[in-house]
């Protein structure tokens, strides 16, 4: 490799930092840049709702300091959004107006949480739970609250609920169990879930979907469900699983569907443009279609294949599941998430 | 909740992006507001160009007396300068740029591009903004200055009284637009911005200022000082860091009677002083490194002839024209021993603005009594730095007419450099009956007369060097601070360098260490008996100052007779308390 290659990474997540990991150790010459729009450092995203219920600090959740960085001389850039992408230059625009030049790039821009559609009317009220930025405004309002409604969900909302009734929170549970995800949730499953929310004390409604409106109302909210019945808390919260962070890739040429479509080597249809991670829809030739991957084990296995894919390694991605996905007792069969000791 | 504030800010821009001024309007309205101010600035030498700017100060509830080596909030005017001040940023330090400059950053030459993990950067769209409020670029500076109150909790209407006040008397057009400027720049940080750092100015514990205050910086308080001591005449060549005194007294000496020249040289600068000393009429100059050296063959004269003559160095990178705009202490030995012969003259080093004045005042007088020339060492620091201090106290009548006049019988035979007991021989005015005599630049006799015998050379050379040993008695004290009784280390600075040196004792006592500072603003006559009283009771002797050979270290080193460490920085900044704090961390034991 030419000593001038700049290998840009886009995405500070298990995506990010495994491909940044490999291509160092891989090509201990290479100029690289690690950029993320988010300001902390690599972090430990199921460890958040522990954080959100002040559990824990932030530096209980941070995976490496930036030393880690520096000795790597991987050159970190945080708090800095990619606007633009022109593959045709091989060039990135940042949001404080800088431009990034690369030989290679490696979009693992993960995903934000996902939002109803029937919801928007009401958006502003909701809180979110895809990062420590969400997080934080969470946590703040969590203070002052006793009384949690959760919409939902997805995995990600049992360990909320789960860390909100230990902190003492009363929660109620509206479960949209044909809108669950990863996986729309069977009978049998929904029926499990609901035991093991249960048996954490929370209060799980079925029959309640969806809200049609949530107003702000004194220091808190009132929910209308579909029969009109009202229903006051102190906040609201929707878990709706994520969708791909990919609107900055819009007029790019790069080619995308749900997230970004990449080959059987996470090949974008851009030269020197790879994907993987929760942002990356791979093309599955048992299929013969693209599925979008989840996950922590997931995005950090993609992270270091398409790094060795980049240095021309090839590597295919395996496409059978790893791991069956338990949390709290519930078992989901779905690719790829990983269960945190 | 009222707490104590520490906030060290730097401006960074290029020459022309009102850098130096937006400091100067945020100092000035913190320190009418009652905060303790340091503040620092430095600039290219060049005239007019696009070289780097910095106004660097520290505004505190606390007396400060550094400038603090850390920024705690960058503001960058100008990305590519203000990069490579972003290593003195703290690590959880703020820093605002221009998010939209006219055309996209190339690669790494964009500030934000290089702000670490932990900082919080702010874009503000300065140049927008300024647009908007003025139709072009130069209220930039307002506009973060606007940003800068609304981040860290600075009341607009304050601000904006404060900017009317200060720009008084310039076009309505003017004051309006940057008024405009700072609240676009203040309502739009507001609207746009959230508060992520954790830096405020916000219920900050300011004791109102007592009594009548003025700011002003070093060079101010020298030229106030030097009206307020009867100042006669002022000859003097423009150089930097110096010419702020000269540029005060060319409007205001002509008021009280007095004379400004701008000579062709250094050295007709100098010539002129002896003359009007010799005339018996008060006379200063003020000048940097380069002129100090030409004037050295008039201060001999001074010496020789036994003439009053007040010479201000303020100090600044060299040897030669050297770095004319950063901060040095290294005219020391040439202040010292830079005359030929057996040059005896005083040397004051003020520590601080409250000490400009007072040592100025100080000054005028010995030089009148001991009709010795007097150096006075500033820096270029300690000549622009700006401070809140008591309204001066005007020396009193005694102080500011000194001359010793003979007896009326001693006219009878009238002995110009008679030899006394003091030194000190009573001196004639010119015009005074009976009182002429001969004075030159060759060795004389007590009338004046050339002459060359080694006999009468040692007893005037005893009796030049007799009034160094008098005037002791009339010269301030040296200040301790810290720890009383044995001390673990003891640190000696000198100059403005002393208020580090005291910051960091405060520091390190109150961590628990045995430590102490001692300061002399006398440097000439050596403060011989202070200074073995303090080396008695220091285990570590520890000289900080900004130059390379360690000059004052030189100097004391035959007094002390013991083993000193040296802490000689040439970095072209003022010494800051971190500086000894860490050079003292790495003592072992
Ligand atoms: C609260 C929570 C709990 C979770 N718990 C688990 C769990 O227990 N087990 C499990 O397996 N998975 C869990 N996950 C999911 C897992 O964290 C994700 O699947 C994984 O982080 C995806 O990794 P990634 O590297 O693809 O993307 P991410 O980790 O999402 O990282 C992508 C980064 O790119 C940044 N980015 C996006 N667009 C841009 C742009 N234009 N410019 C610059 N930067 C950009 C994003 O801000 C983000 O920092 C959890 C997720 C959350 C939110």
């Amino acid at each position: 490799m030419p000593k001038d290659d700049h290998y840009v990474i886009i995405g500070n997540g298990p995506a990010g930092n495994s491909a940044a990991d490999t291509l160092r150790k891989e090509d201990p010459e290479a100029k690289i840049t690690l950029i993320s729009d988010e300001k902390s450092l690599y972090y430990y995203k199921h460890r958040v709702p522990l954080y959100t219920v002040g559990g824990c600090e932030p530096e209980d959740l941070s995976i490496r300091p930036y030393r880690s960085y520096l000795e790597n001389r991987i050159r970190l850039r945080l708090g800095q959004r990619v606007e633009k992408v022109v593959p045709a230059e091989k060039l990135l625009y940042l949001n404080h107006m800088e431009k990034v030049h690369y030989t290679k790039l490696i979009l693992a821009v993960g995903a934000s949480a996902r939002r109803l559609p029937n919801h928007a009317g009401f958006a502003d009220h909701l809180y979110c739970l895809a990062g420590l930025d969400d997080a934080r405004r969470v946590r703040k309002a969590m203070m002052a609250a006793s009384r949690l409604v959760v919409l939902g969900g997805d995995l990600i909302s049992m360990g909320f609920a789960r860390e909100a009734r230990k902190a003492g929170k009363e929660v109620v549970f509206i479960l949209y169990s044909s809108l669950f995800w990863p996986v729309s949730l069977k009978e049998e499953i929904q029926q499990s879930v609901t035991k093991r929310l249960n048996s954490l004390g929370v209060k799980v409604m079925s029959d309640a979907e969806p809200v049609t409106d949530v107003r702000p109302e004194g220091e808190g909210y009132t929910l209308t469900l579909p029969d009109g019945e009202e229903m006051s808390t102190d906040l609201v919260l929707s878990f709706f699983g994520s969708v791909p962070n990919i609107r900055f890739l819009v007029g790019s040429g790069i080619n995308t569907e749900k997230g970004v479509l990449v080959d059987h080597l996470m090949r974008s249809n851009q030269e020197d443009v790879y994907a993987c991670g929760d942002c990356a829809q791979i093309y599955n030739p048992e299929l013969k279609d693209y599925w979008v991957s989840v996950g922590w084990g997931n995005a950090e296995a993609q992270g270091e294949l398409t790094a060795m894919n980049l240095l021309g390694r090839e590597k295919v991605i395996d496409y059978q599941p790893k791991e069956i996905f338990e949390m709290d007792g519930v078992t989901i069969r779905t690719s790829w998430w990983k269960t945190f000791a | 909740m009222t707490t104590s504030v520490d906030i060290v800010i730097e401006i960074c821009g290029s020459a022309g992006e009102g850098t130096i001024s937006a400091g100067e309007v945020m100092t000035r309205f913190m320190s009418s507001k009652g905060y303790e101010i340091v503040s620092f600035d430095s600039f290219p030498s060049e005239i007019r160009g696009f070289g780097k700017c910095v106004a660097h100060f520290r505004a505190s509830t606390e007396t400060v007396l550094a400038p603090g080596k850390y920024t705690d909030v960058l503001i960058a005017l100008n990305d590519a300068h203000a990069i490579t001040q972003l290593s003195g940023l703290r690590k959880n330090g703020v820093l605002i740029y221009d998010s939209k400059p006219p055309v996209c950053h190339e690669e790494d030459r964009s500030i934000a591009g290089w702000a670490e993990p932990g900082m919080t950067a702010y874009g503000i769209p300065m140049l927008e903004l300024a647009n908007k409020a003025a139709g072009n670029a130069k209220g930039r500076n307002m506009v973060a200055i606007g940003a800068v109150a609304c981040l860290f909790g600075i009341a607009p209407e304050e601000m904006t009284a404060f900017i009317e006040r200060r720009f008084k008397g310039k076009k309505p057009k003017i004051i309006e637009s940057n008024i405009d400027s700072f609240l676009l720049g203040y309502e739009w940080t507001k609207t746009h911005v959230s508060k992520e750092d954790p830096y405020t100015f916000k219920g900050a514990e300011i004791v109102p200022p007592e009594g009548e205050k003025t700011i002003m910086n070093g060079n101010e308080a020298v030229a106030m000082a030097a009206m307020d001591s009867g100042l006669r005449l002022y000859a003097g060549y423009p150089i930097t860091p110096a010419t702020k005194i000269m540029e005060i007294l060319s409007k205001r000496l002509g008021e009280s009677g007095g004379v400004m020249i701008q000579t062709e040289d250094e050295i007709s600068a100098a010539g002129n002083v002896v003359g009007a000393g010799f005339s018996g009429k008060r006379a200063m100059t003020a000048t940097s490194g380069p002129g100090f050296a030409l004037m050295g063959e008039m201060i001999n004269l001074a010496v020789m002839a036994e003439v009053p003559a007040v010479i201000v160095n303020s100090q600044r990178g060299g040897p030669s024209t050297g770095l004319p705009t950063k901060m040095e202490q290294s005219d020391l030995s040439a202040a010292v021993n830079g005359g030929t012969g057996d040059s005896p003259r005083v040397v004051f080093a003020p520590r601080d603005v409250v000490d400009c004045y007072a040592i100025t005042c100080l000054a005028f007088y010995i030089a009148e009594k001991y009709q010795t020339p007097v150096v006075i060492l500033l820096d270029f620091y300690l000549s622009n730095s700006i401070r809140n201090i008591d309204k001066p106290v005007p020396p009193d009548a005694e102080m500011c007419s000194s001359n010793v006049f003979p007896a009326d019988e001693a006219l009878d035979d009238y002995e110009r450099f008679k030899i006394t007991e003091s030194g000190i021989s009573p001196r004639t005015l010119p015009g005074m009956p009976f009182g002429m005599f001969v004075d030159t630049g060759l060795e004389h006799n007590t009338y004046g007369k050339p002459v060359y015998d080694g006999e009468n050379h040692l007893v005037m050379t005893e009796k030049r060097y007799r009034k160094f040993h008098t005037m002791q008695a009339e010269l301030p004290p040296a200040v301790e601070t810290g720890t009383e009784g044995e001390v673990e280390i003891g640190i000696l600075s000198w100059g403005s360098s002393s208020g580090a040196a005291e910051e960091a004792v405060r520091k390190a006592q109150e961590k628990g260490q045995r430590i102490a500072s001692f300061h002399c603003s006398v440097i000439y006559p050596l403060p011989e008996e202070a200074l073995k009283a303090f080396s008695r009771r220091c285990r570590i002797l520890v000289v900080a100052e900004l130059n390379y050979t360690g000059q004052y270290a030189n100097l004391i080193a035959p007094v002390l007779n013991r083993e000193v460490r040296r802490l000689t920085l040439i970095t072209g900044l003022p010494m800051a308390s971190e500086d000894i704090l860490e050079f003292i961390g790495t003592f072992k034991g």
